[in-house]
């Protein structure tokens, strides 16, 4: 029990190897720390993220596992420790040059432009690959033959929405919206997605159609980390997954290694959930 | 924000090259047609030659608004500051210096350039209702400093007189020629309002308006857009004070007041925000019901356009265009009619994003 | 500096303060709850002078002070009922468009009933005149005037200082409101509905507390405090329709600056504009943008206020 205490996911039980994702780390997360007032939010973390892996993070309510992924992200400063990508430091960034260097992100309601054809949604987001963060060019039109919009089409496309790129964002259903999202994460080349329950409140068959559609792009090699509370999703997916409570990571290895952990049933049944 | 239910949910996929190019130049076309032939059909509704040329300042006040309001969704109070400014900058200029409208035009925009980056950088640190209360908030300063701090440049209370006639290239610039110079600027500012509309820049803007969160998650600087769709709006507001002051040499405090950037807030509202052509309408609207309505109705003018501005707001977001619309429709005429065939409609969960 | 000439200005920048207070704290307690901005505040103080005006000359001020309170209470619940509920779904620009809208109408209206210039307010009897302050009642002279006007003995000052007794019942019954508004957050359940309602307006309406009736009551609560300011400040301010949304700009700052949705933020950030306002009295022209200035100062150094929290969106 004593050892519960220390954090430090490398100093777990060695992993089977072969199941283990083993490449080059696209994200390394190094002794990071938030503290809100007096809840120490995220305490001391330290994680690497293997290139084209899927990496699930799981928790009970209030792990502070939204606080970690809005850490990455740049939505909220941690204290101290550092976040590389690409082994570069993207601590302190603005959110939108964070998001340049290729991260991306999906919320748990899908966060889509609602009144836009979906065209224009993905447009968006090819655009913003193409000129960057800010490009003012109010004078060459929009249109079909614009290199931005033939990306759009392209992506649309691949994740099945070719014959609704027309129809307005808002009318579709809550699984083509997360479709749609994942097509603007696409769109803007994200190398690592950072995906907030990304089937929450949706009915399984659209969880079932999410699950695919995520293996599908991960075999693009775009890394993702996936925060989670089905674990019918987390075992369908993930190569990887970390488990975290009060902030801080207690477990660390493949689906079935945590699964049988006794430190992770712990944690959950004394946690709220 | 307030116009979804104009549009269908059929956009017209962004239209192929060439056709486009025609559509956007018959559009633009009849748009200068009727622009230009005003001063032949106003007195036929009652109207008269001078309330032309001030349809014409309103109309470029609004169409830059629109760029601000209709595409990027921020709402500014402030907007007087720019139209002001601009009067004030025009005004000083023809009184204590030359009576060329170039050098006048040139400087008022320099002052709106300075201006709009101060209360741009100051209101766009924050979004939403701040940016309308700031914006509001800076314009006012800007009125109560013209009235004390400024005076001795504005003449305080009793405004900017000046007897020079501007000239343009020493030609004295009046009545109908005043309209006409009006009337390119509102043809020009219009065409290039709707190339932005149809530009990569443009799907920024209107992206902003309809989920800024996902566009900061795209990896776009909302900010940046936002600053150069403020500054935008406020040289058309410049260009609207400026013309302002040549049609009536006279630069009156009331130009600073927030009322002024009510009454652009109004118009726009009106006539139906982020169509273009709505706040123009509203703008004619506004002028022609406080210049000729007015005489019928007498000083409760203003109270009926306060009960009409909020009625339209509870019931017709979409504004005039909505209504003509919707007659269309009644008409028998076909209209795109929103779609609602998609299974497992929930309800808009967008709406609670609840961003502050 | 003179200590009777400091004392005046600490006295003129809390009155200054109060009236701001009044009318920020029921902006912010609205916006916090309800997530809405109140364009029609200033109008809410319009309708509550002239109510107050009309009832002072043709009964009596005492009955205003019961009265009018009462009206602006009753409008802000119908205000909330009949218009401002449909508002919730909609965009918070519509919100601003409508509550503009209506501060127009109201404008309008008592400019078209009352006319738009002022209207003189009659103080009532035991309020007007004078008040002492002293540190020796032997330096005040002996004539009625000052031997029968309210008195306080204020130690620092030098001999004594008179102010208008007026400016000192609203200061006096600004604390008191400002008091008993807090008290009422504090300590009752509809308090602790509502405290919770401005930290997380969400969860209340997931946990199924019948947020309807008490947003309802949260206008009406707003509506009442600014009929208070009406009936107290209208004799100060002015009696003119265009006063409403003069007090509403610098209002809508004290807000801003004090952290939208806090109270004590707005109240801190209230005292702080009238003693600026106060204390810049004597500097050429800078009283008129002071307010500004500050709000230019705090925006940049705080851009969410003094008091404002850190939005996390989770």
């Amino acid at each position: 029990m004593a050892d519960v205490q220390t954090p430090q996911p490398e100093t777990g039980a060695p992993p089977p190897a072969g199941t283990l994702p083993t490449g080059e780390a696209i994200l390394q997360v190094k002794g990071l720390n938030k503290r809100f007032g007096g809840l120490q939010a995220i305490n001391n973390i330290n994680l690497d993220v293997a290139k084209g892996s899927i990496h699930a993070i799981i928790g009970p309510n209030g792990a502070g596992k939204s606080t970690f992924l809005n850490c990455l992200i740049g939505l909220i400063e941690p204290d101290t420790g550092e976040i590389l990508f690409e082994g570069k430091s993207i601590k302190g960034l603005k959110q939108h040059r964070i998001i340049q260097r290729g991260i991306a992100r999906v919320f748990q309601t899908p966060q889509i432009f609602p009144g836009m054809s979906l065209t224009e949604n993905v447009t968006i987001a090819a655009l913003s690959k193409r000129d960057g963060e800010f490009r003012f060019n109010p004078v060459t039109p929009l249109n079909a033959s614009n290199s931005a919009t033939e990306e759009a089409q392209s992506v649309l496309a691949q994740v099945g929405l070719a014959d609704q790129r027309d129809v307005e964002a808002e009318h579709l259903s809550r699984g083509d919206k997360r479709r749609l999202e994942l097509a603007i994460c696409i769109a803007a080349h994200a190398k690592l997605l950072l995906l907030d329950e990304p089937t929450a409140g949706m009915s399984r068959h659209d969880t079932n159609r999410t699950i695919d559609l995520l293996r599908l792009i991960s075999e693009k090699g775009m890394t993702k980390i996936v925060i989670e509370h089905d674990m019918h999703v987390v075992f369908s997916l993930a190569q990887r997954v970390s488990v975290l409570a009060q902030g801080a990571v207690i477990a660390d290895g493949t689906p079935e290694e945590v699964r049988g952990n006794p430190k992770v049933k712990e944690a959950y049944l004394g946690g709220a959930h | 924000m307030s116009t979804e239910t104009v549009s269908g949910p059929v956009r017209p996929a962004a239209a192929t090259g060439t056709r486009s190019m025609g559509r956007e130049a018959l559009i633009l076309l009849v748009f200068s047609a009727i622009v230009l032939s005003m001063p032949f059909w106003l007195p036929l509704l009652g109207g008269y030659e001078g309330l032309a040329t001030k349809i014409m300042v309103w109309a470029i006040f609004a169409v830059g608004f629109d760029i601000l309001l209709g595409f990027t969704g921020l709402l500014s109070f402030g907007h007087a500051a720019f139209f002001g400014g601009a009067a004030y900058v025009t005004g000083y200029v023809f009184r204590d210096h030359t009576s060329e409208i170039i050098v006048a035009f040139i400087a008022s925009q320099l002052g709106v350039l300075v201006l709009a980056a101060a209360i741009g950088f100051l209101s766009l640190r924050r979004t939403g209702i701040y940016f309308s209360i700031l914006t509001l908030a800076f314009a006012e300063m800007m009125f109560a400093a013209a009235l004390a701090i400024f005076a001795p440049f504005t003449g305080g209370y009793d405004g900017l007189t000046m007897r020079t006639t501007p000239t343009l290239f020493g030609m004295p610039m009046q009545g109908l020629y005043v309209f006409y110079m009006g009337a390119i600027m509102l043809i020009f500012g219009f065409a290039v309002a709707r190339m932005i509309k149809n530009s990569a820049f443009g799907l920024m803007l209107r992206s902003i308006k309809e989920n800024p969160m996902r566009l900061q998650y795209t990896g776009v600087n909302v900010w940046a857009y936002k600053m150069a769709a403020f500054m935008i709006s406020a040289h058309f507001a410049g260009v609207a004070g400026f013309l302002m002051v040549v049609y009536e040499p006279y630069v009156a405090t009331k130009f600073l007041h927030w009322s002024t950037s009510g009454e652009v807030v109004i118009m726009s509202v009106i006539g139906g925000v982020g169509t273009l052509f709505g706040p123009i309408i509203g703008a004619g609207f506004l002028m022609y019901f406080e210049n000729v309505v007015q005489a019928a109705i007498g000083e409760q003018w203003k109270l009926v356009l306060g009960l009409v501005f909020v009625l339209v707001v509870i019931f017709l977001p979409g504004g005039f265009v909505q209504l003509g619309a919707m007659i269309w429709r009644a008409t028998g005429h076909k209209v795109r009619e929103r779609r609602h065939n998609v299974p497992d409609m929930e309800p808009d969960t967008q709406r609670e994003r609840n961003l502050g | 500096m003179d200590p009777n000439a400091l004392f005046l200005q600490l006295l003129t920048g809390l009155q200054l303060g109060a009236i701001y207070a009044l009318i920020a704290l029921g902006l912010t307690l609205i916006f916090g709850t309800l997530g809405f901005v109140n364009f029609a505040h200033g109008a809410l103080y319009v309708i509550a002078i002239y109510a107050a005006v009309t009832v002072a000359a043709n009964t009596n001020f005492l009955l205003a002070i019961i009265l009018v309170p009462a009206l602006l209470f009753a409008i802000g619940v119908a205000f909330e009922r009949g218009l401002i509920r449909h508002f919730y779904t909609r965009p918070h620009t519509d919100q601003i468009l409508i509550t503009f809208g209506l501060a127009i109408v109201v404008e309008e209206l008592m400019k078209w009933i009352f006319g738009a210039n002022n209207i003189p307010f009659t103080l009532p009897e035991w309020g007007s005149g004078l008040m002492v302050f002293y540190s020796d009642w032997s330096a005040v002279p002996a004539v009625p005037v000052f031997q029968e006007a309210p008195s306080l003995w204020v130690p620092f000052i030098e001999g004594f200082v008179t102010y208008q007794f007026w400016r000192v019942v609203l200061i006096a019954v600004s604390l008191v409101t400002v008091a008993g508004l807090f008290a009422l957050l504090q300590f009752t359940r509809f308090g602790l509905v509502v405290r919770a309602g401005m930290r997380d307006p969400e969860m209340l309406r997931f946990l199924g507390i019948n947020i309807a009736q008490k947003f309802a009551i949260v206008v009406g609560l707003g509506a009442a405090i600014a009929g208070i300011a009406g009936v107290f400040g209208g004799p100060i301010t002015q009696v003119t329709p265009g006063v409403g949304m003069a007090l509403l700009v610098p209002s809508f700052l004290v807000v801003v600056i004090g952290g939208m949705g806090s109270l004590s933020g707005a109240l801190i950030a209230a005292i702080l504009i009238g003693m600026a306002l106060s204390f810049s009295a004597e500097i050429a022209n800078l009283q008129q943008i002071v307010v500004y200035l500050i709000a230019v100062v705090v925006l940049l150094v705080r851009p969410r206020g003094l008091f404002g929290k850190k939005g996390v969106f989770e």
